[in-house]
């Protein structure tokens, strides 16, 4: 165990009554582990001190997540796991999301943040562990007070009792005096057998405030002595801001100020409407920038140009690529491409900034408290330490909340003003904006021998990078200039074929990319999933079975797969005028297999039902996977749609107008199939969207003959 | 000075009559649960009921509002517990949740007018509101769950 972690799960153990019993502590034999959490956590802002865990002498347990509420179910999912582990009705755990501090950070980066469906898989051995430790701590605690063994008591419901005695005492009884005990090193851990909480569906408890509009998102905030603020920000990627002409909105009503800011400027009023319709005909100018010309055009002869390159980043390099493809009886080759894409979160981009002196309260719906805490220190002139960051519900995030900029930019506005600002950005700066999916092309040749075997597959692709233009020291020194996200889910693929190589040459180009859902998953595995379909047909054999073939030596993959087609039932006669197609990716340590059925109503593909394999592992709360899953399906599906095009440097789609997004009618069945493997614990929210577009693709196929290789399907005159 | 009836409460708001009546509700009388999400009348976020039919905020003048009875999510029912609130909770719908105040006001229009729908009715009722976690197959059950509670 890490210094750090065992740092937090010190702190869990006793913190909560550090404030009343401080005068006795001083006096205590082992108060070491309590000062040193109280002189360096952040969290002990609240009056209570703790990492993870606080428990109160009511016995009330408040759990501080890592992990922001994105409306993925981590926060119930966490109080089940505290509940179960700790031994605690989930009544009595409450989540609120820390403040940043060691203990909650990621690693290797070392930032708290929401993203890679990290929610469960990174989290809960650490939570399990904390729990089991302050559990023993307070079992010992009162071994102690009830002069029995420990061995003799048992601890639930929030109580330790020992049962030959009939005595038992609450953990916020105990709490003082276990925090004074030295914590186990080996803490027992439930066995899955004795986990009471977790693995069964559980109502979210997001989810009642959602229902009534009580539940507080960013955009929600209200401060006393609060001013409004709206963004006209430049739709040219890159342009710096020029001037702008105050004069023409001089006695608007309620308008009081006008700030530059990055990217643009900020027009302050007393409403968001008045500051919105200031900013509409506020004259704003912006100065020139290299790329203001760029058009989708462009773009895609940049990719183009990239699958001709010399030069690319080798990420997979299997068996004799170059022999394979010599010696084969047959070279299939197809180039795929896919668009830019927009995560549209139904919340738009805010911040809310309070300035005291030199202390600074943020609230904002982000996915990374580090980077809120990082630029609102730096635009307001403190040190990091003395920035607050507030993480209220939020209003979808799907990695676009892993950026911030709306931060620095509402600190800058809320500096200038001497008030505090919410800052909300409209949908048209929404789309503008940018980090985007990048767009990606690959071109693809497989090596067939006599027999029509698979032998050698080649993949090179071409597209920007989403890590480097923001960790370009992650990119330059340890990752070499190989962005993980290029060849994600190709580079890993458990299909074994003789030769194997993955390339991926990268382009510059202005849009500002960044993760989105699936991140390089959502290329990757249209482009190979839909090769692979192609390499079937031609070569005469079923894509199921294809499939199959190379994952022999892969049993959790082969269940997976198998499952998926079982369950739709693959090779069974469908009505006419229907067909189905198939899918696998590996993402974030989950397996998933999609089978898609359709047909074709005009222009439309019609998807009537998606049959879902999924190997996560384990599942913490079963309701929330199936959720997910078919959230999951629908952005997927709701993408293959979906293209930000260029014209001008600037976005040509401003709203949902000009982007459509999958509406109630297009959503078909999910049947979902969760394997509980035992495994490593995979992702939940991701995993689920790369296998769904070449699904579709592929039924399509199977039924028209047509096989799509670009997105969006309007491309081809064609619709989900 | 205009006045508007509000979940049935008569207020007075000191705003431009052509401010839309989601920032009215929002930012001068506090009443948050009612949502922005594009202000061109594409998302269906700002859904409320104006005489009982679903409108959009974003695209409804205070100034028009007159005599009207504007009800937003907070007062669909005073305990929150409109059949329609009870079937998105006993569905467990949201996820994020930003777009559910819509969505629970376009349904409870829906059932108002129409005890038994189809899901075709469902789908044509609904079509207007984006939900970008894609809970549309538990709106679905959920609405044909609170019709059948009546």
């Amino acid at each position: 165990m890490s210094a750090i972690e065992r740092r937090s799960i010190l702190k869990a153990a006793g913190a909560a009554l550090l404030v009343p019993l401080a005068p006795a502590l001083a006096q205590a034999p082992a108060p070491r582990v309590i000062t040193e959490a109280a002189a360096d956590s952040p969290n002990a802002g609240a009056g209570h001190v703790t990492a993870f865990l606080r428990i109160g002498a009511d016995g009330q347990v408040t759990f501080l997540s890592p992990v922001s509420e994105l409306g993925q179910g981590t926060h119930t999912a966490h109080a089940m796991i505290v509940a179960d582990e700790l031994g605690v009705p989930l009544a009595a755990v409450r989540v609120e999301v820390g403040q940043p501090e060691p203990a909650l950070r990621l690693q290797p980066v070392n930032e708290m943040y929401s993203g890679a469906s990290f929610g469960i898989r990174f989290w809960h051995d650490r939570i399990r562990r904390a729990c089991a430790q302050a559990r023993e701590v307070i079992v010992a605690a009162c071994a102690e007070r009830l002069g029995v063994p420990a061995a003799e008591l048992k601890a639930a419901e929030g109580r330790v009792t020992h049962a030959a005695s009939g005595r038992s005492l609450g953990y916020g009884e105990l709490v003082e005096a276990a925090a004074r005990l030295p914590l186990p090193e080996q803490p027992r851990l439930k066995p899955v057998a004795e986990r009471q909480v977790t693995g069964r569906a559980t109502p979210r408890a997001d989810i009642p405030a959602k229902t009534n509009g009580s539940a507080a998102y960013g955009h929600d905030i209200r401060l006393p002595g609060m001013v409004h603020a709206v963004a006209k920000l430049s739709p040219v990627f890159g342009a710096e801001l020029d001037g702008f002409d105050r004069a023409a909105i001089a006695g608007m009503r309620g308008v009081i100020d006008v700030v530059p800011i990055r990217g643009g400027v900020a027009v302050v009023a007393e409403t968001t409407w008045a500051a919105m319709e200031a900013a509409k005909r506020l004259p704003v100018r912006f100065k020139p920038t290299p790329e203001q010309e760029l058009d989708s055009a462009e773009v895609s002869r940049r990719l183009r140009a990239g699958l001709d390159a010399d030069q690319a980043i080798r990420g997979r390099n299997d068996g004799d690529m170059d022999a394979a493809l010599g010696s084969a009886a047959r070279v299939l080759e197809a180039v795929y491409d896919a668009p830019y894409l927009a995560h549209a979160p139904m919340e738009t981009e805010n911040a809310t900034v309070r300035i005291t002196g030199d202390k600074v309260e943020v609230w904002s719906s982000t996915q990374h408290q580090d980077w809120c805490v990082r630029d609102a220190a730096r635009a307001a002139g403190v040190p990091p330490r003395n920035v607050t960051v507030h993480t209220p519900m939020v209003g979808g995030g799907f990695g676009r909340r892993l950026h911030v900029e709306v931060v620095e930019q509402a600190t800058t506005v809320a500096k200038a003003v001497g008030r505090p600002v919410k800052l909300v950005w409209t949908r048209e700066d929404e789309f503008a904006q940018g980090y985007w999916r990048p767009a990606f092309a690959a071109r693809m040749r497989a090596a067939v021998d006599a027999d029509g075997k698979l032998t050698g597959l080649y993949l090179r692709a071409a597209g920007q990078s989403v890590m480097g233009d923001y960790r370009p020291g992650l990119m330059a020194g340890p990752l070499r200039g190989n962005d993980p996200f290029s060849l994600q889910s190709v580079v890993d693929s458990p299909y074994r074929i003789g030769a194997f190589r993955a390339e991926w040459h990268r382009i510059q180009a202005a849009p500002k990319v960044w993760l989105w859902r699936s991140v390089g998953g959502s290329q990757m595995c249209f482009f190979l999933e839909g090769f692979l379909d192609e390499v079937a047909h031609a070569t005469g054999q079923d894509p199921y079975g294809m499939r199959r073939e190379l994952l022999t030596h892969n049993r959790r993959a082969l269940n997976v797969l198998d499952t998926a087609a079982m369950r739709a039932g693959w090779g069974t006669a469908l009505p006419p005028g229907r067909a189905r197609g198939i899918a696998f990716t590996w993402l974030y340590d989950s397996l998933c297999a999609h089978v898609a059925e359709v047909s074709m109503e005009g222009s439309r593909v019609r998807v009537h039902k998606v049959t879902v394999a999924l190997d996560c592992g384990d599942v913490v709360n079963p309701d929330t996977v199936e959720a997910q899953m078919q959230g999951s399906v629908i952005w997927a599906l709701s993408s293959m749609n979906e293209a930000v095009t260029l014209k001008a440097g600037a976005a040509e789609q401003r709203n949902f107008d000009g982007y459509p997004v999958l509406r109630i009618s297009g959503a078909p069945e999910v049947d979902l199939h969760v394997i509980r493997s035992g495994e490593r614990l995979g992702g939940v929210g991701e995993p689920g969207v790369p296998p769904l577009a070449p699904a579709v693709c592929n039924a399509v196929f199977a039924l028209t003959g047509q096989r799509i290789r670009s997105l969006p399907l309007s491309a081809h005159g064609l619709s989900v | 000075m205009v006045e508007l009836t509000v979940n049935g409460a008569v207020r007075q708001v000191d705003a431009d009559p052509d401010m839309p009546l989601l920032w009215a509700l929002r930012d001068i009388l506090g009443l948050t649960g009612t949502k922005y999400g594009c202000g061109i009348a594409q998302c269906g976020a700002c859904t409320v009921h104006l005489d009982g039919a679903a409108v959009r905020a974003c695209q409804t003048r205070i100034g028009d509002l007159a005599g009207r009875r504007v009800t937003t999510i907070e007062g669909l029912h005073p305990e929150g517990r409109h059949p329609v609130q009870l079937a998105w909770v006993s569905e467990q719908v949201p996820q994020c949740g930003f777009c559910q105040s819509g969505q629970i006001m376009a349904a409870a229009a829906l059932l108002a007018e129409n005890r038994s729908p189809t899901d075709a009715d469902i789908d044509a009722a609904m079509e207007g509101h984006i939900c970008r976690c894609g809970t549309y197959q538990r709106i679905r059950t959920a609405i044909r769950h609170a019709a059948a509670q009546g």
